[in-house]
């Protein structure tokens, strides 16, 4: 499985404005419901390549109004519900 | 998300039970929808919608209701949200698609009842849907008999109205509803203390219709020969239309829509060529039951159209936006509303009809008959509809499952049998 880096946030409007910048730059992005094993809050993280992490940080280094709540890269499996 | 728990705690829910229930949707969810490929990126949006299920909606309605505006919570696609809207209501539809509440139904429901009933009233015994706390009224209809009676108990615990939807379709019939949807429109005024004028009513029709417009037109990108969008995407986007905010919820599936169209053009289609298009038909899918898609669209097929409540029952047809007074308006909600063929009618030659078009108008290679267990009118209705689809040559092949995950295997095997007896079909008809 591919690693994946979530990107975390205080709010889910701090992740709207995040996306925004993420559209405006091009990255390539998913939005995402923040797996419990990051953190227990039921809300929207954001997946990026971990090879572009770089590039977010400097986007949040330079809007200080985005905050995030921390940056993670996993390794995550998915589980067969169905089986 | 502190704010959230205090949200939560504030409509009385169970916190340390609804911390199980937020432990397994995300991962549920991840897994069946974050592992599709390439997926549009309008998804981002529904992505969001459902990481925030049980938050920013919750906000909102809670907002709402600090203004002192009222919820009005449904289960049925009977309900009329242009008479809640009018008033300056809130209608959202009710979850009742997970086994996670399947337990406390049955602690005060048989167990040979349909889990769709049992998954409802237990989330609102559990005080683990946010949604259920929000309301302020709930409104049942008479669809089939254990949601009749089942309204009965769930009265107990909450503000409940019952509309009588007929089970015929006569004339008096069509007149009954009229009667009905006046008698729900007087409650709706009388919670929310406004009167619903013809504006107010004909700008509702308008905006309700223009949700069923923008559902339509995602269908009809699912009729391409390149499919640019799962089934399984699709009965996401009908399942959160129900409790979406209106005006949000087309703006964005609009702008999935026209993504969706661009991909058409560029013949990019989320399944491989001369993968089997099935039409499903059946019972309703409340959210997270996504079971049914998930298995047909693993095991070798792909879901084109759903002849359902969570389909194209909710937004076919439009409600005549050309109404004189308020005596007209509900004239005009009645038989729009009387027009869908619900198995509950009797007789429904209507819905295989419907089943027919459908077929035709995706250029489906075969239906899938989907029924909830102890779902007595769907399920006697497949004879019926297996006659007449026989008839006409069109494969078809029932499957009746709950919520549960221990029939997957079996269900795996009987689809691909199915979609290797079209493949073999179409080989021998070219």
């Amino acid at each position: 499985m591919r690693k994946q880096t979530y990107i975390l946030f205080p709010s889910h409007s701090d992740g709207l404005a995040l996306e925004k910048k993420l559209k405006e730059k091009s990255i390539k992005y998913i939005i995402s419901p923040t797996p419990r094993s990051l953190s227990k809050c039921c809300g929207i993280s954001i997946i990026i390549d971990p090879e572009l992490q770089y590039l977010v940080e400097e986007i949040v280094e330079q809007n200080k109004d985005i905050e995030v709540s921390g940056i993670h890269t996993i390794e995550k499996k998915a589980r067969n519900w169905f089986k | 998300m502190a704010d959230y728990r205090e949200l939560w705690d504030s409509l009385d829910m169970d916190l340390e039970k609804h911390d199980q229930l937020c432990e397994v949707l995300p991962e549920f969810y991840g897994d069946i929808y974050m592992t599709q490929e390439n997926r549009a990126e309008g998804m981002n949006y529904f992505n969001f919608v459902v990481s925030e299920i049980h938050g920013l909606r919750i906000k909102e309605l809670n907002e709402h209701r600090k203004d002192g505006g009222k919820v009005f919570g449904s289960f049925c696609v009977f309900v009329p949200d242009e008479v809640i809207m009018a008033a300056d209501g809130i209608g959202v539809g009710l979850c009742g698609g997970s086994d996670f509440w399947v337990p406390d139904g049955e602690k005060v429901l048989p167990r040979n009842m349909c889990p769709l009933i049992k998954a409802s009233v237990g989330a609102k015994l559990s005080g683990t849907c946010p949604y259920f706390q929000s309301a302020d009224m709930l409104v049942g209809e008479t669809t089939c008999d254990g949601k009749k009676k089942a309204w009965e108990i769930l009265g107990e615990y909450t503000p409940m109205h019952v509309m009588d939807l007929p089970q015929m379709k006569r004339e008096k019939d069509y007149t009954h509803f009229k009667e009905e949807i006046n008698t729900f429109k007087e409650k709706v005024e009388d919670l929310t203390g406004n009167k619903i004028t013809l504006e107010s009513l004909k700008e509702k029709i308008k905006l309700v219709n223009d949700k069923r417009r923008v559902l339509q037109r995602l269908y009809d990108a699912r009729k391409s020969d390149k499919l640019p969008i799962s089934g399984k995407d699709s009965l996401l986007i009908t399942q959160v239309a129900f409790y979406d905010d209106p005006n949000r919820f087309i703006q964005k599936t609009n702008e999935l829509c026209d993504e969706l169209e661009e991909r058409i053009e560029k013949n990019i289609s989320v399944f491989k060529d001369d993968t089997p298009r099935i039409l499903l038909t059946g019972t309703p899918m409340a959210i997270p039951n996504w079971k049914m898609h998930h298995l047909i669209e693993t095991s070798g097929g792909a879901v084109v159209c759903e002849e359902a409540c969570t389909g194209t029952k909710y937004f076919e047809r439009l409600v005549d936006e050309n109404i004189t007074d308020l005596d007209s308006g509900l004239q005009a909600l009645s038989d729009r509303y009387m027009g869908i063929n619900c198995a509950c009618f009797s007789p429904n030659e209507g819905r295989i009809e419907d089943i027919i078009r459908l077929y035709k108008e995706y250029n489906a290679d075969g239906v899938i008959y989907n029924s909830l267990p102890f779902c007595h009118t769907y399920a006697i209705e497949y004879k019926k509809v297996k006659d007449a689809l026989d008839k006409e040559g069109i494969p078809v092949m029932m499957i009746e499952s709950d919520y549960s995950m221990q029939d997957a295997g079996q269900i795996n095997t009987r689809l691909e049998a199915f979609f290797e007896m079209i493949s073999m079909n179409k080989e021998l008809a070219i």
